[in-house]
């Protein structure tokens, strides 16, 4: 006999550190260099200027554009490595595009990423753009590689997604962290 | 992503992240996320399941509209599981 229902549920308190299994991981490893988090003081702010309901909303992802070539990048495939990008790109957002994240350190004993929508939900988007919830999505949606150089990111990619998001006149930026 | 979107931000485009590495987005500091708690790599949802892949969409949208500071963390209610062992078994093989 079990007594789960008189426990406390503390699941929603013990939220996963990555940082630390992350670090913990790579020192066992042997590596002795671990990545250090980037880390700020103030954090920047703007409200909207206008209702969601008429804004331009834009998509960006850490998903990479499927390459045939470079080897298994399904559901479930190992850490790709070959498969990482390194520089900004974008795709028409009418269109669902094959974006994958075998490049990506997700967990691959306990994700399902066999439905694309878990991590790239442009079709939801669509769904929320005929139900009127923001006004439109932008033509493009935009690509972010995720680097170890947090300078590169900063001092190079973040602009460039900021100069397309201006060019497209976005409103408003939906990021997807996977 | 935090990188980005504190850049867009500075830069006068509201964001909202969405994602499951909370300690992550959290240290580097950014203007809303929404925490999606489960395993890394579903931050939209589980596959096939509607219910929480508009769910937590649309939360990413009320966070847009309703947030009024930086620092905005919003909890996704959806759990992946009621076995919660997923947890302890992230990187160890």
């Amino acid at each position: 006999m079990t007594t789960t229902e008189n426990k406390i549920d503390t699941s929603r308190s013990l939220y996963i550190r990555y940082m630390d299994s992350t670090t913990d991981h790579y020192l066992a490893e042997g590596y002795n260099n671990p990545y250090q988090w980037a880390r700020f003081e103030d954090v920047p702010f703007t409200p909207l200027k206008k209702p969601l309901s008429e804004s331009r909303l834009a998509l960006i992802t850490t998903a990479a554009q499927f390459q045939p070539d470079k080897g298994d990048q399904g559901p479930g495939a190992a850490y790709n490595n070959d498969a990482k990008f390194n520089y900004v790109y974008d795709l028409p957002s009418n269109v669902v595009p094959d974006l994958r994240i075998s490049h990506i350190g997700y967990d691959r004993k306990n994700a399902q990423i066999e439905d694309q929508k878990v991590y790239l939900p442009l079709e939801n988007l669509y769904h929320f753009q005929e139900q009127g919830r923001f006004a439109e999505l932008g033509p493009r949606l935009y690509g972010a590689p995720t680097l170890r150089s947090q300078r590169v990111t900063s001092d190079r990619n973040a602009p460039q997604i900021l100069k397309m998001c201006q060019e497209d006149e976005i409103d408003v930026a939906l990021l997807v962290a996977v | 992503m935090s990188l980005i979107a504190r850049y867009l931000e500075e830069n006068g485009i509201p964001t909202v992240i969405v994602g499951c590495g909370r300690d992550i987005v959290e240290q580097v500091g950014v203007p809303r996320f929404v925490f999606s708690d489960f395993p890394l790599g579903n931050p939209c949802g589980k596959p096939r399941d509607n219910e929480t892949q508009l769910g937590i969409l649309d939360l990413a949208f009320t966070t847009l509209e309703k947030s009024f500071a930086p620092r905005t963390t919003v909890q996704s209610p959806y759990r992946w599981s009621t076995d919660e062992s997923w947890r302890e078994r992230y990187l160890k093989s």
